[in-house]
């Protein structure tokens, strides 16, 4: 490092500060629900490479730190004082943006005709046009279905708004006003930035402004790397499942091979399934990307919080993503709900984190985000009310000595719930029920944590109960190290009534006036064997309703007697402990990797990749639909009934695979 | 015959007491060491150590105002009552799922809240409102009996209801309590729609929560304090120091201990506006185990509905103090990479700086004062204790040597420069929260060392003036007396209105019930409250906007409140803000705030007597602005008003070291405090 440790350690606090106010003039000046609620926002310091140096601690999407502004910079050519570029595209920003709500803007910062570093900012806007309101549907095949496509072009040229762009975008987007409300806001936090640089220049001159630039990114990887050092040298292959591709019910597949070298991480995420038809892809552009390495971003915050937040923090990870795949789309893939592809991606990390060194991370949460909306009629405007009535998670998974936490989930996003009296003072549902799911959590010496339940009664007639991309139905989180996996979402109409009936996943149920819908989350995959769990911590977990009575005997090995352990009768009920697997993936996944192996999909995959972009989603789907003719029914029948003569399944997708264009 | 008001402040270290007279002739404060196992016998040996050096008898103290962090320390150390928790059924969970947040996005080791009550002190009742005001499901009086039967042989202590929807009619909550009372005896049962009834639940839940967690704890306190006081002699009325900068009398504080939690801090803020006059400040209260900062314009205190009492947010109006770092004992230290760090972590009281000889080993920033020749060890606090500046120094030698760092000094030296640009960071991001520029902001440094550490922060943060009061280390204390009663009421409205005065008279409704209820409680609050003033602040936005803006109502008459003005005046605040406004829009009122101010007739506050020009009382090599200066030393005694002073120098007082760097003068004003004005550009 060049500069002394003192000047640095300061300079690494005003240049994250600078991040700061910058998100914080954000916040403050937007007016959107995104920016203002869910603070779906983010602000940095770019270095003139195009790479984030300095970012918030704790204020906006945590999640983008390794976003790399260098492709959208480069489609521009010559940058001038006072322009301002703009861009949501997927593609020709190299991955900057991955999808189209959210508008990027990219701002130049000078002194003395040359460009030090760059100031950058982006929200998720409330709506970017294409085939519904807020531009969202995972039934989108295409990008242009998305909404309007803004290549890297000029916002602001030397500092004159580009009027012909904006008139475009008024024409393209339902809530325009709304949303250049928001594109002022992001102007003006890149204007502060740019003036506090220029303070920090004033004051600490060029070169220490370019030398802290560098030190803090190597300040970064150097931690980075002591904390990836603990994970042993060796290759960890991993894969994880999406219940369904949304158009059909045919999973997609992530996989990973995680090979370590001295701290060193490679992911190689061949295998993985090729593009899909529905809006789940993540377009990473097939280099090191935020949604590829999230969980290793959290395992090294969480194991030296004091890591300055640049993309050094990645220096020491690489990646391969092979062209065509679900992780790596080409265009015009849709894109829109690549947030619930990139949950699995994180599940599948975790799992080869959890393989290379169990304990070393907690076991995965449950791995779902459900957006409940309710869509009622309003009978005097004849217009129709939406509203997001909760978004519901899972709980987290278990770690060595930890339980997982209870009906919450930061994975992804960590967001603040609605309250349920605002919900009721808007719109006419009653939430009779909004608590955590007994018996869900994953059972482990460490238990995970419990999903939710919500239960939904409808009151006004036409109201339709909206969850749309719902997940974990059929794969649940695992358990780890001999713990569980957490209990599967379900959704079920008047539970506990007459007449009581499984929805499946919701999509939209068009309900009648009276109907009660109840969603349950999943829950954490557990830690550890269950049997070697602390009694007295199975009594409490009785005694406080998280677990009952007939699983803490059956799952736990603990028999109670008026709430106190019987040890005589727990001693006896764990004395033949069977042995656990290191991963637990529940019976729905066992069934179905006796037919779908690792080393049949793999190769599926590579060929599939060979044909057009166009046809792939559709000749693995075809395929899968063949070997498993009752899929469409799977929420019915249950994914074990459907694959329930494997060898004979197993040898038709042999012959399937065969007839497919050799890799 | 002179009458004099008592301030008290009990803090975890020391007990402030500050005595004055009402007309300003006589002023004289102590510190005295707290005692944790019962704070009262800390407030009875002050308060008769002062008693006795003003020669005064007892019964010319006409008010005493108290405050205290013992509720904050229960909840922060969760030693609060046992407290049963009933809610509506199928709301079981507010407590356990809360606002469904983690602490940390990039920590998954960092726990979540400890639920203030456990879910098997949750019980479910079958009564349940809707958001219209409407009964769902009536209360069933058996079941809420059995209900009480259960929370009894649970063995709990107090009782919290809240009802789904209560915000909006309290009737059917009140009810649920009063059954439940009626099956308690003694123990007391508390409505969330009596304690604050604004919409969200969980947040009324906690609100409603802490009341009773911390409400058989101050009772207790209150019972002794009462006691003690009267053992003494003493027969003025007690009034407790209040969240809001005001005070309320012992009886409201004994029913709503919630809205003390927090005093002390507001109490410092309420004493800066005061001995600052009309002027945009921003306060620096920095003591041995935290660092607060807040920002008052044109002598108005600032108020925040959304503060964190440890990891529980309180949604109660709170003078807006924000912490900015752990103080004096923040420790220095140097990560495995080299890089030099002060703090988080905090020596706290205990074992406190190395210098204080009390087993604390890892250096402070209390520490590098020492080292620098900033603090002097024999005049620390009055003299009463000694510090021991070669362990400081060898304990800063060790960082020094981590770092190859030229020896103590340069590691003190830098653990400034650290510490510093830290804390006026964050006072700059918390002036863009606000959307204020901090140049003109006078800076007021109290705490033992707020005036020690402000001159660096302003030098840094480019502020141009400090402001040390007279007597910085028992600000808060001051703030007791100088404080007007003050209660605060929410009336949730949610009502579209027009410039036209659609929609207007439900507002006027709600707001007549608030008035009525506040003037009530202000006639009631004690003889020392003259006139009474309210203050309407109204929360308001434009239909299905995601957030509101407070406008505050200048002319606060219900009956003359005209819809049009209302409306104009959040247009126009709209304007300014996001530059446009949609002025053929309805407006929604979502919430109502209704403050009552009591009036307590002020005292005057003594100025310091002028005295010949300064003469220092000594000197002393300090390291400042990298360079050892001899530096003059002056007592804050001998600077009487008009006496002026050039950096670099020292002032030392009983309860502070003020810095006066380079490049700064000081001079002192009519009021008694040390101005300090940087006089290079």
């Amino acid at each position: 490092m060049k500069l002394d440790p003192v000047l640095l350690e300061i300079l690494g606090t005003q240049l994250q500060a600078v991040t700061e106010e910058m998100a914080i003039t954000l916040a403050r000046t937007a007016r959107s629900t995104y920016v203002k609620d869910a603070a779906d926002f983010a602000t940095a310091l770019v270095s003139p490479a195009g790479k984030f140096f300095a970012y918030p601690a704790a204020m906006g999407v945590s999640g983008f730190l390794d976003l790399d502004c260098g492709p959208t910079i480069a489609a521009i050519g010559t940058l001038e004082p006072g322009d301002v570029v703009i861009t949501n595209h997927p593609y020709e920003s190299g991955g900057l943006s991955t999808h189209m709500p959210d508008l990027q803007l990219v701002k130049p910062y000078f002194h003395q005709g040359e460009i030090v570093a760059y100031g950058w900012d982006f929200i998720h806007s409330a709506d970017i046009g294409g085939g519904v309101p807020s531009s969202i549907s995972p039934r989108f095949t295409e990008l242009f279905q998305e909404g309007l496509q803004i290549p890297p072009m000029k916002l602001v040229k030397k500092g004159e708004l580009n009027a012909d762009l904006l008139t475009l975008y008024r024409a393209n987007c339902r809530v325009a006003e709304l949303n250049l409300g928001d594109i002022n806001a992001m102007l003006a936090a890149l204007t502060v930035g740019e003036r506090r640089v220029a303070e920090l220049i004033a004051r600490h001159g060029r070169d220490t402004f370019a030398a802290a630039q560098a030190d803090l990114v190597a300040y970064a990887k150097e931690k980075a790397l002591a904390v990836q050092r603990k994970i042993p040298d060796g290759t960890y292959v991993f894969a994880d499942y999406m219940d369904d591709d949304y158009l059909t019910k045919v999973p997609i597949r992530i996989r990973v091979a995680m090979t370590v070298k001295d701290g060193h991480v490679h992911l190689d995420f061949t295998g993985s399934d090729a593009q899909v038809l529905a809006a789940y892809n993540v377009p990473t552009g097939g280099v090191r990307h935020p949604w590829l390495t999230l969980k290793l971003m959290h395992l090294i915050g969480s194991l030296d919080p004091s890591v300055p937040l640049n993309h050094g923090l990645f220096e020491n990870i690489t990646v391969f993503v092979p062209k065509g795949t679900v992780l790596n789309p080409e265009y015009p893939a849709a894109v829109g709900v690549r947030h619930a592809t990139a949950i699995r991606i994180n599940d599948a990390v975790v799992g080869a984190i959890a393989t290379a060194l169990p304990g070393l991370i907690p076991a995965p949460s449950g791995g779902t985000v459900v957006p409940t909306v309710v869509s009622e009629p309003n009978h005097v405007t004849g217009t129709r009310n939406v509203m997001v009535v909760q978004s519901l998670v899972g709980g987290t998974g278990a770690r060595q000595g930890a339980d997982g936490v209870d009906g919450r989930d930061s994975g992804l996003a960590n967001l603040y719930n609605t309250p349920l009296e605002r919900t009721e003072a808007e719109c006419s549902v009653v939430i009779e029920e909004y608590g955590l799911r007994p018996d869900s959590g994953g059972p482990g010496e460490w238990r995970g944590g419990t999903g939710l339940i919500m239960t939904i009664r409808v009151r006004n007639p036409g109201t339709a109960v909206l969850g749309r991309g719902l997940e974990r139905f059929v794969f649940r989180p695992w358990g780890v190290a001999g713990g569980g996996p957490g209990a599967p979402c379900r959704v079920i109409l008047n539970m506990g009534e007459p007449g009581e009936r499984d929805l499946g996943k919701l999509d939209m149920y068009e309900a009648e006036v009276g109907d009660r819908v109840t969603i349950l989350t999943a829950g954490g995959g557990g830690f550890g064997d269950p049997f070697a769990r602390a009694p007295q911590a199975v009594a409490r977990d009785v005694r406080a309703g998280f677990v009952s009575l007939e699983n803490a005997r059956l799952v736990y090995g603990v028999a109670l007697v008026d709430g106190a352990v019987d040890e005589a009768q727990t001693q006896r009920l764990r004395a033949a402990r069977p042995a656990r697997p290191p991963f637990d993936f529940g019976p729905e996944r066992d069934a179905w990797e006796r037919v779908f192996d690792d080393a049949a999909m793999c190769e599926l995959s590579a060929r599939l990749l060979r044909l057009p972009a166009s046809t792939r989603a559709r000749a693995r789907s075809d395929i899968v639909g063949r070997i498993v003719p009752g899929l469409a029914d799977v929420a019915k029948r249950g994914l074990v009934a459907l694959v329930d003569h494997p060898q004979e399944q197993r040898e038709r997708l042999a012959a399937e695979i065969a007839a497919l264009p050799d890799a | 015959m002179r009458r004099y008001r008592l301030g008290i402040d009990v803090g975890g270290t020391f007990t402030d007491f500050v005595l004055a007279s009402t007309d300003g002739g006589e002023f004289a404060f102590h510190k005295e060491p707290s005692v944790p196992a019962d704070p009262s016998r800390a407030v009875e040996a002050g308060t008769r150590t002062l008693i006795e050096q003003l020669a005064i008898a007892p019964g010319d103290i006409e008010l005493v105002v108290h405050g205290t962090t013992l509720a904050l320390n229960a909840i922060i150390r969760q030693r609060g009552a046992k407290v049963a928790l009933v809610v509506s059924r199928g709301n079981r969970d507010v407590m356990e799922i809360a606002r469904s947040r983690m602490p940390n996005s990039y920590d998954f080791t960092a726990p979540r809240e400890t639920p203030l009550i456990p879910r098997e002190s949750v019980y479910e009742v079958s009564a349940r409102g809707l958001s219209d005001g409407s009964v769902l499901t009536p209360m069933d009086a058996g079941e809420v009996a059995a209900v009480a039967e259960r929370i009894a042989a649970d063995g709990h202590d107090a009782v919290a209801v809240m009802l789904l929807n209560s915000y909006r009619d309290g009737t059917l909550e009140r009810e649920v309590a009063a059954t439940l009372a009626a099956g308690l005896g003694d123990m007391p049962v508390v409505a969330s729609a009596d304690i604050w009834p604004e919409m969200r639940e969980y947040e009324r839940a906690l609100v409603t929560a802490l009341n009773a967690y911390v409400h058989p704890l101050m009772a207790a306190y209150f019972d002794r304090l009462s006691e003690r006081l009267a053992k003494l002699g003493l027969t003025a009325p007690l009034y407790i120091t209040a969240n809001n900068g005001g005070t309320v009398s012992l009886e409201t504080a004994r029913a709503r201990p919630v809205d003390t939690i927090l005093s002390g801090p507001a109490s410092g803020v309420l004493a800066a506006t005061r001995v600052a006059g009309h002027s945009d400040l921003i306060t620096f209260d920095m003591g041995g185990t935290s660092t607060d900062i807040s920002v008052s314009r044109g002598g108005e205190l600032a108020f925040t509905h959304a503060t964190m009492i440890g990891d529980y947010p309180l949604m109660l109006p709170v003078v807006s103090v924000s912490a900015i770092g752990s103080g004096g004992g923040s420790v220095v230290w140097c990560d495995p990479q080299g890089l030099l760090k002060v703090g988080p972590d905090s020596a706290g009281a205990d074992p406190g700086p190395v210098a204080y000889g009390r087993g604390g080993t890892r250096p402070t920033m209390t520490d590098c004062y020492l080292t620098l020749g900033i603090l002097d060890p024999a005049s620390f606090n009055d003299g009463k204790m000694r510090l021991d500046a070669e362990a400081a120094a060898a304990a800063l030698g060790t960082v020094a040597g981590e770092m190859a760092l030229d020896g103590p000094v340069a590691a003190a030296e830098a653990a400034m420069r650290v510490a510093t640009a830290k804390m006026a960071t964050e006072l700059r991001k918390l002036m863009a929260e606000k959307g204020l520029d901090p140049r003109g902001f006078v800076l007021v440094a109290y705490g033992g060392a707020g005036p020690t550490h402000a001159g660096f922060l302003a030098e840094e943060a480019r502020l141009d003036a400090v402001l040390v009061p007279r007597l910085p280390g028992t600000f808060c204390a001051l703030g007791a007396i100088l404080a007007d009663v003050r209660r605060d009421y929410v009336r949730p409205a949610r009502q579209m209105i027009d410039r036209a005065g659609k929609g207007f008279e439900r507002i006027r409704a709600l707001l007549t019930d608030a008035e009525a209820e506040a003037r009530a409680w202000v006639a009631r609050e004690g003889a020392i409250i003259g006139a009474h003033e309210l203050r309407l602040t109204c929360d308001m936005r434009y239909p299905a906007q995601a957030f509101e803006l407070a406008i505050a109502v200048p002319d606060a008459d219900v009956a003359t409140l005209d819809p049009a003005t209302l409306v104009d005046l959040f247009n126009d605040e709209h304007e300014r803000l996001y530059g446009f406004r949609e002025a053929a829009s309805d407006v929604e009122i979502t919430n109502l705030r209704l403050a009552v101010v009591g009036k307590v007739s002020p005292i005057a506050l003594a100025g310091a007597d002028r005295t010949a020009p300064p003469e220092p009382k000594g000197a002393r090599r300090v390291y400042l602005a990298g360079a050892w200066h001899e530096v003059p030393v002056y007592a804050r005694a001998a600077l009487g008003e008009g006496a002026a002073i050039t950096g670099p120098a020292l002032v030392e007082q009983p309860d502070s070291t003020v810095t006066v760097l380079p490049g700064w003068a000081g001079r002192v004003d009519p009021r008694g405090n040390l101005i300090l004005r940087r006089s290079h550009p």
